[in-house]
This record gives structure tokens, sequence and C-alpha cells, in this order.
């Protein structure tokens, strides 16, 4: 253990085998699928076949990737921004007053978090469905008669119920990112602004938003990702067209047709390459900053 | 101040702060109230009757006590390994300043942005050969993708502001390693351990697209059988189940409270 | 001896590559030699003497049977472990595990995957099956051979029967052995209509529809939601003239009637609920539109009819069955066993046992949870006591389900096999995306 380098690459090494290893060969697994090589039907040739099938819109699968893409970055575009709006906000105002937020709105914030991305997504269909909760409420009210007059909030061509899912859930998430930075940094600032008589919409373009953008930017970032390649709420709370990219991949890769196994893959794969190629502008453009 | 605009603010800041709660955990009323229904259709506003038998019916339910138990397991060994590898990675990237650095940040940061769909669907064939599909062995290994870098970056937090200087003290008295993780390294970066580990269990705990590719229908966890009962259409079901798939989250939030509010941390948490 | 730094991360990052090739290259080697094995080198397992069904009954003693079931119905779930898991253990010392799928693709999935792996015992015991599913294993040859109909149970089954010796057109040979039967039916809601008002025919629904627009619409046909593909092949019946004619593959016939099929459904789709835009992605997502009144029809597979929705408390009590005058699809489902099942014997005796003329009685009741038909022909049960069950458990079906004399007058067998995907790759694109 003379030796510090050979330490920090030991104490390295571990992690990077596990990540390194599982991940790669994932990768490659991928890959080689996605060209086609799939012994179980027999099919050993490598081709580019299941890339040009989806994207020339040769087969049913790659009439559907185009929509895909554009739904799949529509509703994690659309989320990212509403959800970052939103949580500059709430952090704003919570941290505003003279008080420091009270325990049980950070206590509040951290369960919303901790709830599972499924139960949450359940939960708003039974809340939002034409027939759900709230129509119900509308129903006794007599705004209502069917349910058919209810506003179709959730499972819906344009992705609203997709959108107001992850709205709900990384409000909080990005709030406790901006929280935590305005607590170690911010508070003096705003109120030295608040003293020189700035109003709280001055305060937040001008003093809030430059301080917390670095972090609020990587937390947006991580968002986006993070919806763009979700499988699970798409699915529950998505139409039967146009689907996410996730659930149109996973739907193929599982398919009894085996050759359709290639063109899930290859579909996961486009998704994988735009979410990296994101993930690699924000970055490019977060260290020009 | 006068006392009317006194009032009037803080009435302004309650109603702000129960508008908050509801969007926060609001939805959650929905699922109490169909776990206690039957038959309870549009438009009846409440369920025309109570009970507790699709509560009870799922807890008799072997398959649902399995599931716990599975779940339970797999985020609770995945929790360990995470912390076992992701601790002395974590304590080196975050006290250390090292060509390469950012290389392995890199490389710990990708399986994040990688959708899990594309990782799962990657690994699923490599596993079968390897046996290790359908088993726990194989369900744990491709949850570590995800929770393995959540972990480490979580720890990276606790030892950005770690101070080494203690632990080369107690070394300098003589203090063997095993004492000095016990004695300095615990006591020092403990809490912030415990809000990693809590993360990790989160993020393996809610894993649903991983676990189908891997567990091969074998390997049930809870999320598993919460999309089952969706497609099986039983509302009661749906939301009992999805209750009792919350409930150690919340839990966990709950007794991590003091650590959670107390730090000026967030951990970069997503799943 | 330190080595320069990035000479040592040259290293790293070579041994990493060596790893990883190493994991990649291993199985890439392998799958010539599992075709080879899986094909050749593992002879199917002559070891259980059908002929002799005391040797298989004893062989399966101590055996835990691995059955891959969809999971989707609770009731189903409960009906299969209290009527086959109870008498398995007790009878003859099988412990059944019931695996629940989302989808019994998942279990196809499984099998193929592990002829690609060439493991052998695999995991998969029996799968509930039919369909497009039967016709991916038998391809595969992954579906252990000569068996249904040497079963001391198969006495019973009418295997003269087209609708039983050909699945979905695809010939069963002795590869499944049959379950239950299904039709295809719709549900209505007794307190909001009257039975006069119902549509008989495809013609009369979407003048049904016309006059009410918003309140019908069917399942999205596709893998594991059949019976939207059901739904949609019957109005190709219609709109053809003829089931007949379907039976048999030929691709003229489909290109001939395929457009006026899209035709027919495009016609519908703006009179359909949310205007078509989307569709319920399973029979559980209809009842529950169906229930909270959102449409006024679901569909439904069982013999007794809305009965077991009613017992799960999925539809209201006032749910009526009902069938159009002609073109319900009709059809068995079965148990096959994997090539590679590691516990063969029991899953004969299971197999065996569900053909039982008393727990096929017990199946059709919707109290009990199941509610498919019969797969066992009633008439070549001599047994008296066994006769009088079964007749008993048909006339207590109830007033949820469809009479009798209206499902036989309406049923026609399903199309060949090829037709499945035609439709639902057809249909999401010429209906669902449309222009």
């Amino acid at each position: 253990m003379r030796n510090p380098s050979l330490r920090i690459w030991l104490t390295l090494a571990p992690a990077l085998l596990v990540t390194g290893v599982l991940f790669g060969a994932s990768v490659f697994y991928a890959v080689a699928q996605s060209l086609g090589y799939l012994s179980i039907i027999g099919e050993t040739r490598l081709s580019f076949a299941a890339y040009g099938n989806v994207i020339n819109q040769a087969t049913v699968a790659g009439r559907e990737l185009w929509a895909a893409l554009g739904f799949s970055l529509w509703v994690s575009g659309a989320a990212t921004l509403l959800s970052a709006t939103g949580a500059l906000i709430l952090a704003a105002t919570l941290s505003g007053s003279a008080t420091p937020p009270r325990r049980s709105t950070l206590l509040a914030l951290n369960a919303n978090l901790a709830l599972p991305h499924l139960v949450w997504a359940i939960a708003l269909l039974l809340l939002f469905s034409q027939s759900g909760l709230l129509a119900r409420i509308a129903a006794a009210l007599g705004l209502i008669d069917l349910p058919a007059e209810f506003p179709v909030l959730v499972r819906d061509r344009y992705g609203i119920g997709i959108i107001v899912h992850y709205v709900s859930k990384e409000i909080p998430f990005l709030a406790l990112i901006v929280l935590a930075i305005l607590r170690t940094q911010g508070n003096t600032y705003t109120a030295v602004a608040a003293t020189l008589g700035a109003g709280p919409w001055v305060r937040l373009r001008r003093v809030t938003l430059p301080l917390v953008l670095p972090g609020l930017a990587a937390g947006a970032l991580l968002v986006f990702a993070f919806i763009f390649s979700a499988y699970e709420v798409p699915a529950l709370l998505g139409v039967s067209y146009p689907r996410a990219l996730a659930v149109l991949a996973l739907d193929y890769f599982l398919n009894p047709d085996l050759s359709r196994r290639a063109e899930g893959m290859a579909i996961s794969l486009i998704m994988a390459l735009v979410v990296v190629g994101v993930a690699g502008l924000g970055r490019v453009f977060g260290e020009r900053e | 101040m006068s006392m009317q605009t006194r009032a009037i603010h803080s009435i302004r800041r309650y109603a702000f702060h129960i508008a908050l709660f509801c969007f926060l955990l609001g939805p959650v009323a929905a699922l109490l109230l169909y776990a206690g229904s039957v038959r309870w259709f549009y438009p009846a506003i409440l369920p025309n009757e109570w009970t507790p038998q699709p509560f009870l019916r799922q807890i008799g339910n072997p398959r649902t006590r399995d599931a716990i138990g599975a779940s339970l397991t797999i985020a609770g060994i995945t929790t360990v390994l995470a912390l076992l590898i992701g601790l002395p990675a974590a304590r080196t990237l975050g006290l250390r300043r090292f060509r390469g650095r950012q290389l392995v940040l890199l490389l710990l940061f990708l399986p994040n942005v990688v959708p899990p769909v594309a990782t799962g669907m990657g690994l699923n064939i490599l596993f079968l050969r390897l046996g290790w599909a359908g088993s726990y062995l194989g369900v744990i290994l491709v949850h570590l993708i995800p929770v393995l870098p959540y972990t480490i970056f979580a720890l990276l937090g606790v030892f950005a502001r770690y101070d080494e200087g203690y632990e080369q003290q107690a070394r300098t008295l003589g203090a063997t390693w095993p004492t000095v993780f016990w004695r300095v390294v615990l006591p020092l970066a403990g809490p912030g351990i415990a809000v990693a580990a809590l993360f990790a269990f989160l993020v393996s705990w809610s894993q649903y697209v991983l676990t189908l590719l891997i567990g091969g229908g074998r390997v049930i966890t809870l999320p598993l059988l919460l999309f089952a009962a969706v497609a099986g259409g039983n509302p009661a079901s749906i939301a009992v189940l999805a209750l009792i798939f919350a409930a150690p989250p919340l839990l966990a939030i709950a007794l991590a409270a003091r650590a959670l509010t107390d730090r000026e941390r967030v951990v970069v948490q997503q799943y | 001896m330190p080595l320069p730094l990035r000479a040592r991360i040259a290293a790293l990052v070579l041994t990493l590559l060596i790893v990883l090739a190493a994991c990649g290259a291993q199985p890439a080697a392998t799958p010539a030699q599992s075709a080879a094995t899986s094909d050749e080198a593992v002879p199917v397992t002559n070891a259980l003497d059908l002929a002799n069904w005391d040797s298989v009954v004893a062989a399966a003693r101590g055996q835990t049977v691995n059955w891959y079931i969809w999971g989707g119905s609770e009731s189903i779930n409960r009906f299969v472990d209290d009527f086959y898991g109870v008498p398995l253990r007790e009878q003859y010392g099988i412990t059944l595990n019931r695996v629940p799928l989302a989808d019994t693709v998942d279990a196809v999935n499984q099998v193929l995957s592990e002829k690609e792996a060439g493991v052998d015992p695999g995991a998969v015991d029996v799968i509930w099956i039919n369909g497009e599913n039967f016709l991916s294993l038998k391809q595969a040859e992954m579906l252990y051979p000569d068996w249904s109909r040497e079963l001391p149970n198969a006495q019973y089954v009418d295997w003269d029967n087209p609708a039983i010796y050909l699945d979905f057109g695809e010939p069963v040979l002795g590869l499944e052995s049959p379950w239950s039967s299904a039709q295809f039916q719709f549900i209505y809601d007794s307190a909001r209509m009257e039975a006069d008002e119902l549509p008989r025919s495809y013609a009369e629904l979407l003048e049904w529809a016309k006059a009410n627009p918003g309140r019908f619409t069917y399942i999205a046909p596709g893998p594991g939601a059949f019976q939207g593909t059901r739904f949609v092949k019957g109005a190709l019946f219609e709109l053809s003239g003829g089931a007949d004619q379907w039976l048999s593959f030929d691709q003229a016939l489909w290109d001939e009637h395929a457009p006026q099929l899209w035709a027919y459904l495009n016609e519908l789709k703006p009179y359909l609920w949310r205007a078509g835009e989307t569709y319920p992605a399973d029979e559980n997502e209809l009842h529950s539109l169906f229930a909270n009144s959102e449409v006024d029809f679901s569909i439904t597979q069982a013999i007794a009819g809305a009965g077991p929705l009613i017992s799960e408390g999925l539809v209201p009590e006032t749910a009526r069955a009902f069938v159009f005058d002609d073109y319900m699809i009709g059809d068995f489902n079965y148990l096959a066993i994997a090539k590679n099942a590691p516990n063969k014997a029991a899953a004969l005796v299971l197999a065996n046992l569900i053909l039982e003329p008393e727990l096929q009685a017990a199946q059709i009741l919707p109290e009990n949870g199941f509610g498919l038909g019969y797969a066992i022909d009633v008439t070549r049960v001599t047994d008296a006591a066994q006769l009088a069950a079964l007749n008993a458990a048909q006339a207590q079906l109830g007033a949820a389900a469809t009479p009798a004399e209206d499902l036989a007058q309406s049923l026609v067998g399903d199309s060949a096999g090829e037709y499945q995907s035609l439709v639902e790759a057809g249909w999401r694109e010429n209906v669902l995306i449309g222009e």
C-alpha cells in the first residue's frame, strides 16, 4: 500500500468491474442482437436490416418509430421544462419567507419522492380518469352528466397524463436541489436584493435563477434522461398510439415473432443514443458556461 | 404590520401549505379510498360499503407474501453489496484528485442515463446462458447497474466534506484499520451512509423493467405483482397492493426524517 | 516498480476489454453446439410409458409441477389453487407451483431462450396456451410430443372435432391437451338497456354506434389481447359472408377482403369511445369502462358470461352476456408441456386431472371463479353421477350467461393462425394509426 496510485485504483476496481462488466456486456449483447444476431432462430449473420426497417418505416415498428420518438421527446421535454420552472418557483417561495421551510414541508417533499412511480401513476389513474374520483365529484356537483364530458386527463393522445405524472413527481426532486443550493448560499443575496427594493419577480430572475441555474440544469438533465427512458408510466398512462419509445421497444422485444426482437433492440439502442447525446450536449453547454 | 394584514398573511401561508400537501400526497388518498371498496362504480362518490376484504385477501395470499419477501431480500442484498463496493470507490473519488477521475465518474454515470429497457434486453440472453436468469443472483446483479452509481454519487457528497485528518490522527495513535472504521469513519460519515443506503434500497425496491427482463417471470417482486394486478383490473386489489408497495419507502423516509431535514443535503435520487 | 500512470490506465482498460471480450466470445461460440445438442443429443425422455398410467403416476409422486399460467385474474388463480392444487397434493403427492404471467408470451420466451441457451432441464413444465403461442413453440420444436391423445381421460375428448384437433388452424397432433372452451360474447347492463335494443350483427352495431356516439369500443387487437383480434375477425367473417373460407390460409382471399374490413372499422371509428383515438388495452380495462358507464358494452370469452365478473366485483350485478346472431368465434384452450420440462410425469398427471368430469363440471360454474366451458364431450361420459354433475352445472349458469342455444347458433371456429398477425399488424397500420 505504499503506492498511492495503486491504492486509488484498487479501491475503484470493484465498482469499475461491476459497472464495466455488466454494463459493457449488456451494450455488447444489445448491439449484437440489434444486428440480427439471434441464434434462437438460427440467424447468425450480422446485418443492419433491423435499423433499416425501423428507420425507413419498412415494418410496422418502423412506421411507429418516428411518432414514438416525437412523442417521447415532447413528453420528456415538456415535463422537464415544467418541472424545472415549478421547482424554481416553489423553492423560491419556500425560502422566500423569513423563516426557513418547515420540517413538515421538507418531509412531504421527500415522501413524495419516495413514492414509487408505479404507485403514483396508479393513484393518478384512479383520480383523473373519465370515471375517476374527480369525475365523480364533478358529477355530484352537477358539472357533468356522463363520464365522456369530463376532460381527458390520463390515457390521452398528447401525453398530458404522463406529463402531469412527471411534473408532480419531479417538482419535489428539483425543488429539493434548489432549496439545498439556496440554503447554503442564497438567502443573503435575496435578502440584500429585497432590502434594495427588488420585487419578488425581479429577485427570482436576477438573483435566484443565476445562482441555482447550474445545479438546476444538471438536475433537469437527469430528469429528462429518466423520463425519456421510462417504461412503466407511459405504459400505464399512455394510449395505444402513439406510444413512448421504451414501450414500443419492449413490446417488440417481447413479441412472439422472434424476428421482431432485433427491431425492438434497435429501437432501444436508438433511444439510448438520443439520451446519451442529449446528456453529452448538456455537459458541453454546462462546461462552456 | 397590522393585525389584519398579519392574519391575511398567515391564512395565505396556510392555504399555500395545504395546497402543497394536497399536490405532494393527495393522490395517495385515492388509493386509501379504493383499498376498502367493493364494486364501487361511477357515479357513486363514495363506496357503498367499506370492507377490509381486499386487504385481508392480499395479506392472506401467499403470492403477495412471497413477493414482499422477494422484494425485501433483493433490495436488502443489493443495498449491502452496493455499499461494500461503493464505499471505497466513493471515498477515493471524494478525497483524491487523480488523472482519470473524470473518466471514472463518466463511466459510473453512464448507466444512469442509458435506459433500463436497453440494459435489461442486452443482458437477457447473456444471463440465460449463464443460468442467472430467473434467479435472485441475476436480479440482484442487474439491480446493481442502476443502484451502484446512485450509491456512489450519494456517498460522494459525504466524502466531499469529510476530513481525513481524523483517520490519520487515529492511525498515528496506533489504531488498527477496523478500529478506525468503527470509531472514526462511521461516526463521521454514518448518517450520510445511512441516507445513501436508504436510497440504494429504494432504487432497487422500485425496479420493474430490469426484474421483468432478467427475472423471467420466476422472480416475482412487488412491482411485478402490482403490474399484473393493474392488468387484472380489480381497483380494490390494485390499490391495496400499491399501498403495500409504497409502505416501506414511506416508513424509511419517516425513519430518516432527521437526517433528511436537519442536514443541508440533498441526495440526487431518481428511480 | 511504479508504471507510468497512463500505462497503468491503459492496462486497466485493456483488462476490462479482455473481460468483456471473454464474456462476449464464450457464448458467441456456443449457439451452433447448443442447437445441435437440443435437436439431436437430447432425446425425448421416453422413460415415461403412457400406456402404463400407474407408472406415470408413481413417477410423478413427490414432483413439483411448474405451471406457467396467465395470472391476470385473481378468481382464476384461486380456482387453480383450490381445484387442482389441492387434489394434486392430496391424491398424487404433487406440489403445484403456479407461476403467474402478465402474458403467456413470457413463458414462450422463457422456453425459447432456454432452447437458445441449451438449458435442459428448464424451468417450465406446463403452459396454458393456444393460438400464436402454440404455433411459436411448435415451430421451435420445444413441445413434448405424442402424449395428449394417450391420457386415460382423453377418452372424454372428441378428437374428431376440428375445433379441437386444430388450434387456430394449426394441427394439435399430440402436442397439447384441451382444458376448456370459450366463445366470444358481449356484455350489457340490463339496468341500462333492454334486451331488444341490442345490436345483433356487425351491421346493426355500426347503426347503434352512430345513434349512440362514444358509447362503444373494443379491445385493441394485438399480442395478449386476442379478444380484440377476435372482434375484428368476426367483422371480417360477416363482411366476407362466411367463416369457413378462413379456416385455411389464403393470401389472395385476405387481400380481397382486408380493404372492406378496414373500411368498416374506420367508418365505426369516429363513433367509438374517445372517437377511436385510443382503445382499451385488455379485457379488464374494457370491463372497467363498462362498469363505470363510460361505454355500454364489454366483451368476454367465458361460457358463464358476466357471472365470474360479477362475483369478482368487476362489473355491476345487473350485467348480462349476449351474442350476435352469427360469427361469434369459439375455441378451445390447451395445456402444453415443454420439451425440456423438468417434471414431465407430474405435468401429465395435471393434464389428465383437468379432464376429470367432476372438475370439468366445476370449472364452468361462475361461483368457482373460472367460468370457461367444457373441454370434454358430455355425451362420452357414461358414469351416471358424473353426467348428472355436468348437466346440473350447465343448468346452473344463471341469468348472467348467454343462453346455450344462442351460443350454439352463433358459434364459428377461428381462422387459420396466419391471419392472426395480419389482422393485428394491419389493424395497427390501417385503423389505429390510419392516414
